[in-house]
């Protein structure tokens, strides 16, 4: 369960990024987070992996109070939460497998251990076949499917993706997003921050839509109504 | 899991070190300059205070009694000498034992014998020889012996000759000593400097993946680790390198330099033995001067580009 109370960020010489949002994601939920540039969707999404602090408010994640997370504590709170961004930040000379391996290796996984996660969560995304190629090999849904793919690396119980397809078209979106409902189906909480529409209404999720870092409006099988 | 984490720390620091190879190699070269001049200032440190060791050992007081002092009383005048606490020991040479010593010496020179011959009668005096515990307290014993306690019975103190080569010994030694330092400080200094832009340059060419290890939960060790390996890597190497430079050179060169430094002193002092025994104390030193200089410039660059 991941629950916000009365949160609100505010950056230095700006208007408030977010406004004493107060919600609750249930385990296992998938949430969509619609608004426009600016809204304050990435803040959320920031928030949760302890990226930025709060300035007033709770975010409390399964019971642990992040906004007082030491700085040593981090490290452990982001190997709880994959996150996915926009423009994969994936290691261009390392293969897909390299990527993902890369991420377990830093949590200190042993080497047995990399070589048979790593060949699952490739299964998992459907590009056993990219193992070995390099991202400048891959189109951009199959690059975007590894930077899932290397979040998923400790089997997380959260996966942000923060505007995942936002560099895609329309069929990759689309393959992105089933992939994201299917690791959803196996259990895993996904927040799913997007201002695109077509899949926001398709999905028939749950939607928080943001607007001046407020929330405006917060539906089960909602749409995007901006 | 802290043991494959260390694994792949040093792994990490390794390959830093190759993908900015000339700058790590420029890091070690001025690293190694460095530890090679305090390895010569141990060097010299080492000869000068074997050098006045030995001469200081030849140090001595040299008192010549006046032809109307008595052995009975210059007997009186040991026995007080010999009793302070300051004297280690006195030796007596009376004016037959010096006179023995000196044709002993001049044996295969006729001419002495027979200018000797001519005197009729023996022209050397009765002497004393002190030895100090410390060269420090000669100037003390000289001092009293000059006293009116035993102004009638002394001719002459011979003492400043030999102090004057010690101090002149010590004063040259000091400025080596005080340039050396100089010169650690300039290149410890350098390497501070070199170390740190080696430092900030790795982690400038690895900001990409610095980014992902944070975003994928690495600990602050796992990112900080290999930068601070890699400076401890160079300071070993420096450290290999200079060593090895130190024990070819004295061994190639501790002949001349143990005649240059000892000739004359009757001592069997070899410089590259005394190097091959102090083998813990030579290494022991340049690791803590090199890792000290390594880390302290990495952590700094490391507080300052990798927070």
């Amino acid at each position: 369960m991941i629950t916000f109370t009365k949160v609100s960020k505010k950056y230095a010489d700006l208007s408030p990024a977010l406004q004493e949002v107060t919600i609750k994601i249930p385990t296992g939920d998938f949430v969509s987070i619609v608004g426009q540039s600016g809204a304050g969707k990435s803040t959320m999404l920031k928030l949760l992996s302890a990226e930025e602090k709060p300035t007033q408010g709770n975010i409390v994640i399964d019971g642990w109070d992040i906004t007082k997370i030491k700085n040593w504590q981090v490290p452990y709170l982001r190997r709880q939460i994959g996150v996915v961004f926009q423009d994969f930040k994936l290691l261009p000379k390392r293969t897909a497998f390299e990527n993902i391996a890369f991420a377990m290796e830093v949590g200190g996984a042993q080497p047995k251990e990399i070589r048979t996660s790593v060949s699952q969560i490739l299964k998992l995304v459907n590009l056993t076949d990219k193992a070995h190629t390099y991202p400048n090999e891959m189109s951009g849904g199959e690059r975007q499917r590894v930077s899932i793919a290397r979040a998923l690396a400790y089997k997380p119980q959260i996966l942000l993706a923060d505007e995942p397809t936002g560099n895609l078209d329309a069929l990759n979106s689309w393959d992105i997003v089933q992939l994201l409902m299917k690791i959803n189906r196996l259990g895993t909480t996904v927040l799913l921050a997007t201002h695109n529409d077509d899949i926001v209404n398709a999905l028939k999720k749950r939607v928080i839509t943001l607007n001046q870092g407020k929330i405006i409006s917060d539906q089960q099988a909602g749409t995007y109504k901006l | 899991m802290i043991g494959i984490s260390f694994f792949r720390v040093i792994r990490n620091a390794f390959r830093n070190f190759r993908r900015n190879v000339w700058l790590s190699i420029a890091t070690t070269l001025i690293m190694t300059l460095t530890l090679c001049i305090i390895l010569f200032l141990y060097t010299v440190n080492v000869l000068g205070r074997e050098f006045l060791r030995n001469v200081e050992q030849k140090v001595d007081i040299a008192v010549t009694f006046k032809d109307t002092t008595q052995l009975s009383e210059i007997n009186t005048i040991q026995k007080d000498i010999a009793a302070r606490s300051d004297v280690q020991n006195t030796r007596i040479v009376t004016s037959d034992e010096a006179l023995a010593e000196y044709r002993k010496r001049h044996a295969d020179n006729p001419y002495i014998e027979e200018a000797l011959k001519e005197l009729n009668s023996n022209p050397l005096p009765n002497s004393m020889y002190i030895v100090a515990k410390d060269p420090q307290f000669y100037e003390n014993i000289t001092s009293s012996l000059r006293s009116n306690q035993y102004e009638e019975y002394i001719e002459k103190i011979n003492f400043q000759d030999t102090k004057i080569i010690i101090e002149k010994m010590i004063r040259i030694m000091n400025i080596i000593k005080t340039a050396a330092i100089i010169a650690t400080g300039i290149f410890g200094l350098l390497v501070i400097l070199i170390m740190f832009n080696t430092i900030r340059l790795a982690i400038y060419s690895f900001r990409e993946e610095i980014d992902i290890m944070r975003l994928v939960g690495a600990s602050r060790w796992y990112i900080q680790g290999p930068f601070l390996m890699e400076s401890v890597l160079v300071a070993l190497i420096s450290v290999s390198i200079a060593t090895t430079i130190l024990y070819v050179s004295l061994n190639t060169m501790a002949k001349n330099v143990n005649l240059f430094v000892f000739t004359g002193q009757n001592t069997n002092f070899d410089i590259y033995q005394y190097a091959v025994s102090h083998w813990i104390q030579i290494i022991g030193l340049q690791l803590v001067a090199a890792i000290s200089l390594a880390v302290l410039s990495s952590y700094v660059a490391i507080r300052r580009y990798l927070r």
